[in-house]
């Protein structure tokens, strides 16, 4: 069957995607993913334009590949990573127009630059949104993270961000580097309290 | 006839049970019977799972069981003679079919004095000799509230492909559409995918059964190969979120459609409903998949 032969990098890379209802520690390597920035509050404008734009492309990207026969794929969850224009990842003080997201889909290897760029050439000829050129290809790796699954709405976050730096702590490690999560419900729908997002932060050892 | 009450409602689905008790010898199509309660043959199915709590076609099977009992404790015709009657070719099949419902055989039920006990039945309809229904509770089930809005939507152009087999059979059709538009940019930022289903799957042959994968197209696009181009219909629709797999998409119908609607004031047209798909259903775990299920009002 041709759909057990598709790539599925989210299962492909289980241990990456850890969802443990408590902190662990996992190990991020580097890979590709369609990626777009963005700055503003959650849900305004330019923040659903460029989810958009990124699935519009994802799909589309996909999809000509499997119109022309190539290799077919699983597209992956959406993930973001963000932070305060300075890069700072503490967001508590700062106002939430100022923050600034890069919304990410893990993409395979084989997927290359050229592709995107003819996608993006087609949607934005057919009117579907400027900001399908904005979309890029990156390399990112987190290397040694905390990782643990958040239940409940985007708002209490923090709650479970304590749990994760106390353990980091008591495992001698400190966060460094930008939040990152992963979404594992659609927010559409699923109401805040039953949301799930997969929480992540970059650790190194911590000064003494 | 322009129902607006429960009562209105249960009034029509009684019209169908008490066809049903008098006519169990007959073929008992879906079509006929969606007739006699008024209902399109789009959405009779669902209202009569909803409100009666099992499907047609439990329901008379149900019926024609709880006759063979009747006349297995009356009488002493050939239990084989019974299970035709009942609509099983083979003493077997019958077999298999009584002792689901009663938890022993037919042969063994005759010969014990155990008095003849009624099946469950969640509407409280059992088989009567005489074709009466003198009781019908249209059923409610347990669980949340559903939450319900109204909505008005502009009609939608499509390009749909038809795909006819079991419902969820259909994902090698929505591979084929998308490869198809996903080239063409008609997969981009806010693209609608929706699904249009026609047939009961508990009645129908599954050979029979049509549905229409759809994805929102602009004026421009036309019909090519087997990719065709329809407008589905605008108009005010019930609105409700199923949350979980496709499989058990039915019961969130049979909960509008049987709990919702009857209570609601409201009356269906005849249009199938739309099922519009908020996830890749590729990407996502069954439990977490998230369908609004429009069904289209009057």
């Amino acid at each position: 069957m041709a759909a057990t032969e598709k790539v599925d990098l989210f299962k492909l890379h289980r241990k990456e995607y850890a969802s443990p209802k408590k902190p662990i520690l996992v190990n991020v390597k580097t890979a590709a993913y369609l990626a777009i920035d963005c700055q503003g509050a959650p849900g305004d404008a330019e923040f659903q334009e460029k989810i958009g734009a990124l699935y519009g492309m994802a799909f589309t990207v996909k999809m000509t590949r499997k119109f022309s026969g190539l290799k077919d794929y699983v597209i992956c969850k959406l993930e973001t990573i963000y932070s305060g224009p300075d890069g700072g990842a503490d967001l508590g003080a700062l106002p939430k127009e100022e923050w600034c997201w890069k919304f990410l889909i893990r993409t395979p290897d084989f997927v290359k630059i050229g592709e995107i760029e003819k996608a993006a050439a087609v949607l934005v000829e057919k009117g579907k949104g400027a900001a399908c050129g904005a979309v890029k290809l990156e390399r990112i790796g987190e290397g040694r993270c905390v990782q643990m699954l958040h239940v409940g709405p985007y708002e209490r976050e923090h709650e479970t961000i304590a749990l994760m730096e106390s353990f980091a702590a008591e495992e001698g490690l400190a966060f460094h580097g930008k939040h990152h999560e992963i979404y594992i419900s659609d927010p559409r729908r699923v109401p805040p309290e039953r949301l799930k997002t997969i929480l992540r932060r970059p650790v190194r050892a911590a000064e003494k | 006839m322009k129902p607006t009450t429960l009562h209105d409602y249960t009034e029509r689905i009684l019209r169908v049970l008490i066809h049903i008790q008098q006519n169990l010898d007959d073929d008992l199509a879906l079509d006929g019977l969606a007739r006699i309660a008024f209902f399109s043959p789009f959405h009779f199915h669902r209202v009569f799972r909803g409100m009666v709590g099992e499907s047609v076609k439990s329901h008379i099977r149900r019926l024609r069981l709880e006759r063979a009992a009747s006349r297995l404790k009356q009488g002493d015709r050939p239990v084989t003679a019974i299970a035709f009657e009942a609509g099983y070719e083979t003493h077997e099949s019958f077999t298999r079919a009584f002792r689901a419902l009663w938890g022993e055989s037919p042969s063994l039920f005759r010969s014990n004095r155990n008095p003849l006990r009624d099946a469950p039945a969640p509407s409280g309809v059992h088989y009567d000799a005489a074709g009466n229904v003198d009781r019908f509770t249209p059923h409610l089930s347990k669980g949340e509230k559903m939450e319900v809005k109204i909505e008005t939507i502009e009609p939608i152009r499509v390009a749909f492909m038809r795909h006819t087999g079991p419902y969820n059979q259909c994902g090698p059709t929505w591979d084929r559409l998308c490869a198809f538009l996903g080239p063409k940019g008609m997969l981009g930022p806010g693209s609608r995918l929706f699904g249009l289903s026609y047939d009961d799957p508990d009645v129908t042959p599954p050979d029979k059964i049509r549905y229409d994968a759809c994805i929102e197209v602009d004026e421009n696009f036309l019909a090519e190969g087997d990719v065709g181009v329809q407008t589905v219909a605008g108009g005010r629709f019930a609105v409700t979120t199923h949350f979980g797999p496709y499989d058990r998409l039915n019961e969130t119908y049979a909960k509008i459609m049987g709990e919702w609607l009857p209570r609601s004031g409201e009356t269906l047209r005849a249009a199938p409903s739309i099922e519009f798909y908020l996830n890749d259903p590729e990407s996502t775990e069954p439990e977490d998949l998230v369908t609004d299920i429009y069904t289209p009002l009057e």
